[in-house]
């Protein structure tokens, strides 16, 4: 017998056997600034030690679990702060861990294979790269600020010519290029190198475009939802 | 029509008994074919979906647009692509089934239901090409766009339509895998399609 699907997140499950069940969970507790030594705790017990909203947890957590979440669910989150918390904190994760990571083994690959190609797929990465930070750059300088603006009510700093509808129109589709990456390694360019680099490689970005995925996900459909609400609320 | 290679074809579920779609995604999800599974709400979300990925079959419980039959001809014209199976569990008047390209009983064994969905794809995918290997013209085309060429520029170079130019520029993205032309450029490097000086 084996589990083929994992569990659905609720407020009395134990974190450790969700843990056990789908480690990907652990990134989604770094995310959250969540420790990684959860005892016997429970989830709501955990979101209480951390001070952190069990709604947008559960919402969250459950979207590593492959749980899409449903109106309802998103509109019980009653406070949006642990959101932004969770998205800038991956932001600094994907600038300072992810990307350098990926940079470091293509850096290996390089050693030993110095083909043109290679070198045209260093540069894709590296433009990559590039758009990658100019667009996180964009929604911690520009987005998020004005969306803790609009939690606290703080009406003097809330800039009139941004609202969650430019943020939706900005918000551009990095996923694509880290798919086509993925694509040019496993089906079209053969490159010389050690497995083992390689498969860390891919390893890396899969993990990233899983990541990303769920970022991006909750970014469309769990906070610009919430941000258009409190803007409704506020312009009553 | 010709169709593009596509390892996977994505089945939507239109049916509002979540028992019914998770026991015919269980039992497709075993068979030896090779298919992902969306469940859908109502086939207005079909619109959304089909900007980002092709939907191959829809399996549709028929009580859902009995009373919507405007909107599903407008859905089919709109995506003549797509066949519509209909799932069927009670008395459904000829009329409406014959709006379907197929339709299963949820009484018929599974391995039937399969068959059918499968012999339905199959004899809609026969002009795809398996190995994903780019045509002559569809390499024509990489050759301009990767070079930096406009549509309406490669349409001028080769005496083609826009509308053919983007026929085979979408082609060229299903059967390569790769989506930005950054990362054309760079297959067609490495096919020696273009050279870089």
């Amino acid at each position: 017998m084996y589990k083929t699907q994992k569990s659905y997140i609720t407020k009395d499950k134990k974190m450790l056997d969700l843990i056990n069940e789908n480690y990907s969970l652990l990134l989604c507790l770094q995310h959250f600034d969540i420790d990684f030594s959860v005892d016997n705790s429970t989830v709501e017990q955990l979101c209480v030690e951390n001070k952190i909203n069990l709604n947008a947890f559960i919402v969250i957590a459950n979207l590593y679990n492959g749980f899409f979440p449903v109106d309802d669910e998103i509109n019980k989150i009653d406070n949006i702060k642990p959101i932004l918390h969770f998205l800038k904190k991956s932001h600094s994760f994907y600038i300072e861990v992810k990307y350098p990571e990926l940079k470091y083994y293509l850096e290996k690959i390089k050693n030993v294979h110095t083909s043109r190609d290679f070198q045209l797929i260093e540069q894709f990465f590296n433009d990559y790269f590039e758009e990658v930070l100019e667009h996180l750059k964009y929604e911690d300088d520009i987005a998020f600020p004005y969306f803790f603006s609009l939690e606290r009510k703080d009406k003097i700093t809330q800039s009139k010519s941004f609202s969650a509808k430019e943020y939706r129109n900005h918000h551009t589709d990095i996923e694509t290029k880290l798919t086509d990456l993925k694509n040019l390694f496993l089906k079209h360019i053969k490159i010389k190198s050690d497995l083992n680099v390689k498969r860390k490689f891919l390893n890396t970005l899969f993990g990233l475009e899983f990541d990303l995925k769920i970022h991006s996900v909750i970014e469309e459909k769990v906070l610009i939802p919430l941000i258009e609400r409190i803007e409704n609320e506020q312009n009553e | 029509m010709s169709r593009m290679n596509k390892s996977r074809k994505n089945i939507a579920v239109i049916e509002p008994s979540k028992i019914l779609y998770e026991g015919l995604f269980a039992s497709i999800l075993k068979s030896e074919y090779d298919y992902s599974f969306y469940y859908f709400d109502s086939f207005n979300e079909i619109e959304l979906f089909y900007s980002k990925k092709e939907i191959s079959v829809v399996l549709i419980n028929p009580g859902l647009i009995q009373n919507r039959l405007n909107e599903f001809a407008k859905i089919k014209n709109q995506y003549p692509d797509i066949l519509w199976i209909g799932i069927i569990y009670s008395f459904f008047d000829n009329s409406i089934l014959k709006l379907f390209d197929d339709t299963f009983s949820i009484i018929d064994d599974i391995s039937i239901i399969i068959r059918k969905i499968n012999s339905l794809c199959n004899n809609n995918f026969t002009n795809s090409n398996e190995s994903g290997q780019l045509s002559e013209r569809e390499t024509d085309v990489l050759h301009f766009i990767a070079k930096g060429f406009s549509n309406k520029e490669t349409a001028d170079k080769l005496n083609i339509s826009i509308h053919t130019v983007n026929t085979h520029r979408k082609n060229i993205m299903e059967k390569t895998g790769i989506r930005s032309l950054a990362g054309l450029t760079i297959y067609a490097v490495s096919k020696g399609i273009i050279s870089i000086d």
